[in-house]
This record gives structure tokens, C-alpha cells and sequence, in this order.
């Protein structure tokens, strides 16, 4: 009996030891939660855009001239890279459109990351990591190098694979995974590259192939094989339901990726700067992503 | 004489680049496809730290030879390319004492995130070695090197190019000439030979060569270093650090923000004003002034007369040379200190549990063997066992690890991720969309319609014509019209075994509309022979796929392997697919690889198929050993005994079986 109350005259007393202690855990816990709550809300990553298409269609170019304004030779990449590029003078981002022409803010040019991606075919991880990891993904620019998209050309086949695959994921964004729905509306630009080319397909053109391109590779897949694993082991959870664009439409077109809230626009330029439209208009339309 | 040399990072920007002679992209592309990405080349046994480009094996690409080193935390990548036919023994100093350089003045920029911009000014360094190296390389063997001179003629001797000069403005001239003394001097004072009075009369000249040609600079010192009376290097040298000299009244820039800039540069510094003129004016004088500061700092020093004089070229690069140098000498010596590797060894424990620990080999070897021995349990042949380790040891050496992050987990991840990228094809394997490509052309192209050929080989009784059928059945069920075509002319009863699957195959796809026919013509005829005539049969009756069934072979006969080659010729088809057997061990590789080359130069395997998987379980290594052999895809496997148990491969299916631990 004696002990108890001994502790509780312990405890109460004004010892020098718990004076201390309640002094630090009076400075420390609102330090604790400041840096708690901004930690969590804080961190204001830019906006980003991701550079994705398969290879040797000039993305690494396009995120050199975008960040120096000249053109720097490039080989094949291995690694992913993000750059910190700023919009130029003439371009306004789209969250500025509502500024007053005077406003201070607008002298401050609008930075982005643009991310690029190797487009190797066994490297592709890197891009649909990134694609499924969005960190304030703003927009997506796919580059198709317009100059191989002909009729029964390889490159044809090889790109529609990739944007397919692309667009498949974006769909699937809505369907299941948390993460992903996080990203809304993500605009798809395809820029078609390389127009200073003689053979370079016309924008609408590019569209019209890519699209047919995709009906028929969606048809394939539909029709191919299972992967291994799904008889296998009971790891079968992903359900069929990859079919890219609307449900038993005869054609894909890119419209139809509206509903998933993916709205795909091509556009053509080139990157080194030679006759034909440039990279204007890619400019304008990251300027109205920002 | 070198064609061009090239630093560049993994991402893909050329950073710095020198090229001598016009030499297509291509060349360094198929570098990076082939060796970095592809791994098609083994590399070397070096898995040092930093790999010379001794040790690493060159590459050769339609008359060039490329030699290359990396640096692994910077990411980045030295390529020199030369042609094939020139034998330069420097070439490996070069690029090794080119990286030391590099790394060692950039570094700190190559850091930076979030750019690709590094501003170098490296040409000067890369010519000082380029002319250090061929001097030392003529002193060993003058001939080599003058069968490597290029076939240019010789620029016309001092005089003459005296004259040529333009004329500077007086003031400039006195300033400049003023630095120049100095600066010979001052260079004179360091390098062992060489007399003033022949220096000074080669350096204008030197500037107007090294401003026409550099080829011609580089012969021109040689041809001095021949004869000892002229001292031309001398001259070469201070030629290109005079050059930003000159510039600099012309240009009216500073001498403290542009002290080492000329011509080439100016428009990289221009670059660094934001593109597109974002930042403001006043950033770009701050960025000004920093790179002011650093330079002024690393390079030069100022007279007594308040001019800027650049350090000697010679001495700051032997002096990083031999400091690399040494820090290798010294890391060497401090591991082996018996108190040092206590230590080290205490404070490795720890760091093991916590994490931020740079990872060393001896670190990794254990845990290396354990995956390797992992990797072998399932199956997969020891040389690829190897090989992946090797690759992910290269990966890991000098990465530091996360926190709370083991070594072990760090390695699973390593190895995962090369797994992932030696599994994945490099171009997609769609087969329908291959076969619709040339069996019905778009009539867009100018193709013709052909039927589309497959053909299927093997060692004995692995499952060709099982596994032939299993395709046929597929084909069938997506309404192709197919010929099996039973190249077997030797084994006794194969044409009658097709010719049960056939049936089968009518039987279940007739109410679908598929259609299928065999080919026969029985036993004891050229199996070639067979092949093309089928072939030709089936573009008449028009169908679509043609699947030739082949007989199995010995991978290490050479009678029964040369007839293949044959076989591909007439029969040329669009497909050659091997079938391997998921059980098979250590052989794999070697079968994979013989029946690769068997089909002659010109043509290789297009995909595996890996039957039985369904009977080994977890030890699916065969697929892993197939396909680091050849750098082949596997385009099936074959999961179970009935004609739809054919699948796809799913890499990340392949993956996790190869890593799971039972």
C-alpha cells in the first residue's frame, strides 16, 4: 500500500525529469506534425509529360530540342531520363488561360518535366512503369516516326503494337486499379514525327493507318492464345476483357478511347527543324495540358 | 587514324563528340542494341569496378571496330570507332585516360537531375591526348602508326601559313602575342624538351592548322616529333589554348566568364541561356557568373598584369591521371590494413541490416553463388547461370544499397529485372498478324499473296509434330487454310503418324470451316526437295499457312545438321522454329546454339518452342538457357497433351517460377 502510494507521490511531484520531459514533448510533437501533415501534402512535384513511342522515332531528340531549342545528336537510349523544360514565351500554359494579360505570374515561364523512355522492345518496362506510376502526369506524347507507317511496312506493325498496348493500359486504368484512377483525363498526343521526309505520311493519314492498324491488332489478340500461367495456376485473375476501344464496334477509332477518358489527338511535326509544319503545335498543345 | 569518338549517356544524348570523318549513327546504334541492351556479344570476363576498354571485347560493325568503356554510376558510355583494317595500339589508353578525364571534370554536372545539358569544353583536353598518345605510340613502332596516317597531304610548312593569318587588329595582337609568351613559357617551363625559339614561331601557324583540319595538325606533330629540330607539340598546344585568346576581343566577351570558350562553344553556351528565353535575364548573368567562377578556379590563374592565363594542359591532365591512379593504388592498400578491414568489416554488418551500404564483390560473392546454385536447381545450364550472375554482380558492384535494404534483396531484384529483360523479345510475336501480313497483303503494298511458311525442327522426340499439330490446330481455329507438309522421309511411320493428326485436326475443326491437307510423298525422298515442291503446291491451291514437319536430328552430327541448310534454301521459310524440351538440362544450350547455325550465314532460328513444361514444374530454366544461347525468343510452350495446351510465353509467368524458392 505503501508503495503505490509512494509511486503516485512520485509521479505527481514536480520533479525536474518529468519537467523536462513534458517541455520536449511540448516542442516536439507540433514540429512532428508539421512536418507530418506537409510531408504528406507537400512536395509539389511538377507537372510532368511522358515521351513514349518505339524506336528510333526521335523522342531523345525531341526532349533535347524541347530543352535547349537546338538540336543535339542522340543515339539509342538504355535509360529512362526526365528533363525540367520550361513552356516558351509565346505559349501560355492552359491553368494561366484566366490571368490577366498583366499578371506577374505569367513572366514566370511554366516549368514541366518531360520524361523519355527507351523505346527498345525490351525495354519498354521503363515507359508503362512509368505509365502506371504516374506522379502528376499531365499528358503523354507518343512519337511515331511517320516516315515508316505505309501499308504492310514493319514499322507499321511495330508501332500499333506499342500504341495499343499503350492504350490498352490507359484503359485499363479505369476499370480496376486504384492507383491509376487517380490520373483522369489523360490527354494522348501522337506526334507524328519526321515530316520533313519525303515519305512521311500526312497527319490524317498517320491517324487513318493507326487506327486500321490497331482494329487488326486487337482482333489478333483477341483471337490469339492464352499466356502461360493463366491454365496453369489459379493466378488467373486477369479477365479477359482486353479489348481496346468500345465493345463490338467493327472498326477502332480513337474517339471511342473518349469514354475512358483518353483523348488522343495526332499531330505532325518534325524535330530536326526541316521543311513541313514543326514542333509548334506540340509546343501549344503541352501548353494546354500545363 | 580514329573516326570519330563519342561520350555519351545511357539515356541517349551524345554529350561530347569529336568525329574526324562522316560516320553514320547507325554504327554507334547498333553498338548499344547489340552489346548493351541485347547482350549479343558476351562481354569479357573484367567485372572489376571499372572495366578498361581493354577488357572490353571491340565491336565490330560493317568496317568499323568500336572499343568502348561505361561508367556504370554515371551512366555513362566512351565509344571510339575506327576502321577495322587500322591496328591502333593506343586506342584502349585513349578511351580509358579519356574517361579518367571526363569523369573527373564533369562529374559533378553529370549529376545534376532533371537535365541533359553539360557544359564541356573538352576538345582541348581530347586533342592533347590524342597527340600524347600517337607520340608515344610512333616512339614504339613508327610504322603502325604511319600506315594509319590518313592519305591527306601534308599542309605546306611554316611560312606560308604565316602569311595566310589574317591580320589581327595591333592591340590584340601585342595582347595576345604578350599571352602567348607567357603561356610558352610557362609550358616550356613543364615539358621536358624543347627550346623557345622553335616554339614560337610554330604557334600561329599551329592555330591555323588546328583551325583547318585536325588530321593534318596530328601528322604535322608527328612528322615534328620525327625530326627533333623543330618542337612542334609545343607549339600545337598552345596553339589550342590560344585560340579562346583570340576570340575574346572579337566576340567582346569577358575573360572571366569565357575564359577557355571558343567558337564551338559559343553556341552551347548559348543553349544554357534557357531555351526558348525562359528564364529571365538576371538568372542567366548569375549562371554567367558561377561558371565564371569554376572556371577561373579549375583552369587558369591571372597575371600580374590582371590577364587570364589558362593552367598548363599537360600538367592538370597527368595530374588527374595520376591521381586516379593513385586513389586506385590507395583503395587497393586500405582494404588490405589489418585495422582497416576490421573495421570496414564491423561497419559492413551493420550496414548489411541497415542499408547504404556500397556494394563491393566480396560483398556479393556469397550470396552470388547462393542465386547461381538457385538458378541451376531450376534448370537452368550453368553457362547461363553464369552469365546471368555475372551480369547482375556487374550491375550491383558499386551501387549502394537502399534502406533497410539486404543484399539478398537487392540481387533478387537485380536478377529478376535481367531475367525480365532476357525473356522479353525484342520485337513483338504476334504470328497471326505475321501470317495475315503475307498470306493476304493489304493491296496498298505491292506484295504479292504467298502462303506463309513454317517449319519445325528438333532434336529426336522432343514434340515436333505434336507440337506442329498444336499450331495447326491453332491456325485452324482462326480459320486458316493449312498444309502439313511431313518432311520426315526417314524415320519409319512419321508420314502415318501427320497423317492421324491431320485427321484428327479435320475432325475437330470441320464444323468451324477450318480447312487442313497433308503433303506426303513418302519415304526415302530429299526432305528439301519435298519442302519446295510443297511449298509451290500450296501457293497454287492457295492456302494460307504451310507448317513442314521435319525430321529429328543429332545437334552434334554434322551429316544430319548440313542438310538444313539446304532445306532453308529451298524451302525458304518465313519461320524456323525449334522445339526443345523443357527437360532437357545443360544440353540446351548447346543444341540451341548448333541448330542456330545450322540453317547457314544468312539465316538463324525465329523462336523456340518449349514443349513439356507442364512435367517439370518450377524448373522452367530450359527457357532462360535457350534463349541466352541463341537471343532468341521462345514463341510457345507447350503446357499439357492436348492440341489447345499451347501457350504464350508470359514473361512475368517464366519469372516468378524461375525466382520462387521451392
Amino acid at each position: 500500500m505503501a508503495s503505490t502510494s509512494d509511486w503516485a507521490q512520485a509521479l505527481l511531484s514536480p520533479s525536474p525529469l518529468g519537467l523536462v520531459i513534458a517541455i520536449l514533448l511540448a516542442i516536439s510533437i507540433p514540429l512532428f506534425l508539421h512536418s507530418v501533415v506537409f510531408r504528406a501534402s507537400g512536395l509539389t512535384t511538377l507537372p510532368s509529360i511522358l515521351l513514349i513511342g518505339p524506336s528510333d522515332s526521335g523522342k531523345t531528340s525531341l526532349l533535347t530540342l524541347f530543352e535547349r531549342g537546338t538540336n543535339a545528336s542522340t543515339h539509342t537510349s538504355q535509360a529512362p531520363i526526365s528533363v525540367e523544360c520550361s513552356l516558351p514565351v509565346s505559349n501560355t500554359a492552359g491553368s494561366d488561360k484566366y490571368r490577366s494579360a498583366h499578371d506577374p505570374t505569367n513572366q514566370a515561364h511554366k516549368k514541366f518535366l518531360l520524361i523519355d523512355t527507351p523505346g527498345h522492345g525490351k525495354l519498354r518496362h521503363h515507359a508503362l512503369d512509368n505509365l502506371t506510376n504516374p506522379q502528376n502526369l499531365k499528358g503523354l506524347i507518343f512519337i511515331v516516326d511517320a516516315a515508316t507507317l505505309s501499308a504492310g511496312d514493319e514499322g507499321l506493325r511495330q508501332t500499333a503494337d506499342y500504341l495499343h498496348d499503350t492504350l490498352l493500359i490507359l484503359q485499363k486504368r479505369m476499370a480496376g486499379n486504384k492507383a491509376l484512377k487517380a490520373l483522369k483525363d489523360l490527354p494522348v498526343l501522337i506526334a507524328a514525327n519526321k515530316m520533313d521526309l519525303f515519305t512521311a505520311l500526312p497527319a490524317a493519314l498517320v491517324k487513318s493507318t493507326l487506327e486500321s492498324e490497331i482494329t487488326k491488332v486487337r482482333v489478333s489478340r483477341s483471337k490469339g492464345l492464352l499466356d502461360s500461367g493463366i491454365g496453369m495456376d489459379e493466378g488467373a485473375d486477369d479477365e479477359k476483357d482486353d479489348w481496346l476501344g468500345e465493345v463490338g464496334s467493327q472498326d477502332f477509332k480513337f474517339y471511342q478511347m473518349e469514354e475512358f477518358d483518353v483523348t488522343v489527338e495526332v499531330i505532325g511535326g518534325n524535330v530536326t527543324g526541316g521543311e513541313g509544319p514543326t514542333v509548334e503545335k506540340w509546343w501549344s498543345w503541352i501548353s494546354e495540358r500545363l | 587514324m580514329l573516326d570519330s569518338f563519342e561520350i555519351l549517356t545511357t539515356s541517349g544524348v551524345v554529350l561530347w563528340s569529336k568525329s574526324y570523318t562522316s560516320i553514320s549513327p547507325s554504327i554507334v546504334n547498333s553498338l548499344i542494341t547489340n552489346v548493351f541492351i541485347e547482350e549479343r556479344t558476351l562481354p569479357g570476363a573484367g567485372i572489376a569496378d571499372d572495366i578498361s576498354a581493354a577488357n572490353n571485347p571491340p565491336y565490330k560493325h560493317d568496317l568499323h571496330t568500336l572499343k568502348w568503356t561505361t561508367v556504370k554510376e554515371l551512366g555513362l558510355i566512351f565509344v571510339a570507332v575506327y576502321r577495322s583494317l587500322l591496328h591502333l595500339s593506343w586506342i584502349d589508353k585513349l578511351v580509358d585516360n579519356i574517361r579518367t578525364i571526363f569523369v573527373d571534370l564533369y562529374g559533378d554536372q553529370l549529376k545534376k537531375p532533371h537535365t541533359t545539358l553539360v557544359e564541356c569544353h573538352f576538345d582541348e583536353y581530347f586533342d592533347q591526348q590524342i597527340r600524347e598518345l600517337e607520340k608515344t605510340s610512333l616512339n614504339q613502332d613508327p610504322r603502325s602508326t604511319e600506315s594509319a596516317a590518313p592519305d591527306e597531304v601534308a599542309p605546306p610548312l611554316t611560312p606560308k601559313v604565316f602569311a595566310d593569318e589574317p591580320p589581327p587588329l595591333p592591340g590584340l595582337l601585342s595582347r595576345g602575342q604578350s599571352n602567348n609568351n607567357y603561356r610558352d613559357s610557362a609550358s616550356n617551363g613543364s615539358t621536358p624538351v624543347g627550346t623557345p625559339d622553335a616554339s614560337r614561331p610554330t604557334t600561329p601557324a599551329g592555330h591555323l592548322l588546328t583551325g583547318k583540319a585536325k588530321p593534318g595538325g596530328s601528322r604535322r606533330s608527328r612528322k615534328a616529333a620525327n625530326t627533333p629540330t623543330v618542337y612542334a607539340s609545343s607549339g600545337d598546344e598552345s596553339s589550342s589554348k590560344k585560340r579562346p585568346m583570340k576570340n575574346e576581343p572579337k566576340k567582346g566577351r569577358k575573360w572571366t566568364a569565357e575564359g577557355m570558350a571558343d567558337e564551338d562553344d559559343d553556341t552551347v553556351l548559348d543553349y544554357s541561356l534557357p531555351a526558348n528565353g525562359a528564364t529571365s535575364g538576371e538568372d542567366e548573368a548569375k549562371d554567367r557568373l558561377g561558371a565564371a567562377e569554376i572556371d577561373q578556379a579549375t583552369w587558369g590563374s591571372k597575371t600580374g598584369k590582371g590577364q587570364f592565363v589558362l593552367k598548363d594542359l599537360d600538367d592538370q591532365v597527368n595530374s588527374i591521371l595520376t591521381s586516379a591512379d593513385a586513389k586506385k593504388v590507395d583503395s587497393a592498400a586500405t582494404s588490405t590494413g589489418l585495422f582497416g578491414s576490421g573495421m570496414s568489416a564491423i561497419g559492413g554488418l551493420f550496414r548489411n541490416v541497415v542499408g547504404g551500404k556500397t556494394l563491393t564483390k566480396e560483398d556479393l560473392d556469397k550470396a552470388m553463388k547462393g542465386m547461381e546454385d538457385h538458378l541451376l536447381k531450376k534448370n537452368v545450364a550453368r553457362e547461363a547461370a553464369i552469365r546471368l550472375c555475372e551480369g547482375v554482380e556487374r550491375e550491383l558492384i558499386g551501387v549502394k544499397t537502399g534502406n533497410f535494404e539486404s543484399v539478398q534483396a537487392k540481387i533478387q531484384v537485380a536478377m529478376e529485372s535481367s531475367l525480365r529483360k532476357i525473356l522479353t523479345p525484342t520485337s513483338s510475336l504476334d504470328l497471326l498478324r505475321e501470317i495475315d501480313a503475307i498470306s493476304s497483303p493489304s493491296p496498298l503494298s505491292l506484295q504479292k499473296k504467298r502462303p506463309y511458311v513454317i517449319s519445325i525442327v528438333g532434336v529426336n522426340g522432343v514434340g515436333k509434330s505434336t507440337n506442329l499439330s498444336k499450331i495447326g490446330f491453332f491456325l485452324l481455329q482462326n480459320k486458316y487454310k493449312v498444309l502439313v507438309v511431313a518432311c520426315d522421309t526417314f524415320r519409319s511411320g512419321a508420314v502415318e503418324q501427320l497423317a492421324v493428326h491431320v485427321r484428327n485436326l479435320k475432325e475437330l475443326t470441320a464444323r468451324e470451316g477450318g480447312q487442313v491437307e497433308l503433303y506426303q510423298k513418302g519415304y526415302g525422298k530429299d526432305a528439301a526437295n519435298v519442302a519446295k515442291d510443297a511449298v509451290t503446291f500450296a501457293a497454287q491451291e492457295e492456302f494460307d499457312v504451310v507448317l513442314i514437319d521435319t525430321a529429328g536430328r543429332r545437334h552434334n552430327d554434322q551429316r544430319l545438321m548440313s542438310s538444313l541448310e539446304k532445306f532453308a534454301k529451298f524451302a525458304q521459310p518465313d519461320k524456323i522454329l525449334m522445339v526443345g524440351e523443357a527437360l532437357v538440362g545443360t544440353d540446351s544450350v548447346a543444341q540451341a546454339r548448333n541448330f542456330n547455325t545450322a540453317f547457314g550465314t544468312d539465316r538463324s532460328l525465329d523462336g523456340f518452342i518449349i514443349s513439356k513444361c507442364d512435367t517439370v514444374g518450377d524448373m522452367v530454366g530450359t527457357l532462360v538457357s535457350m534463349v541466352h544461347a541463341t537471343n532468341v525468343p521462345v514463341l510457345f510452350v507447350g503446357v499439357g497433351q492436348h492440341y489447345s495446351d499451347l501457350r504464350n510465353l508470359s514473361v512475368k509467368w517464366a519469372v516468378e517460377k524461375l525466382l520462387s524458392s521451392n
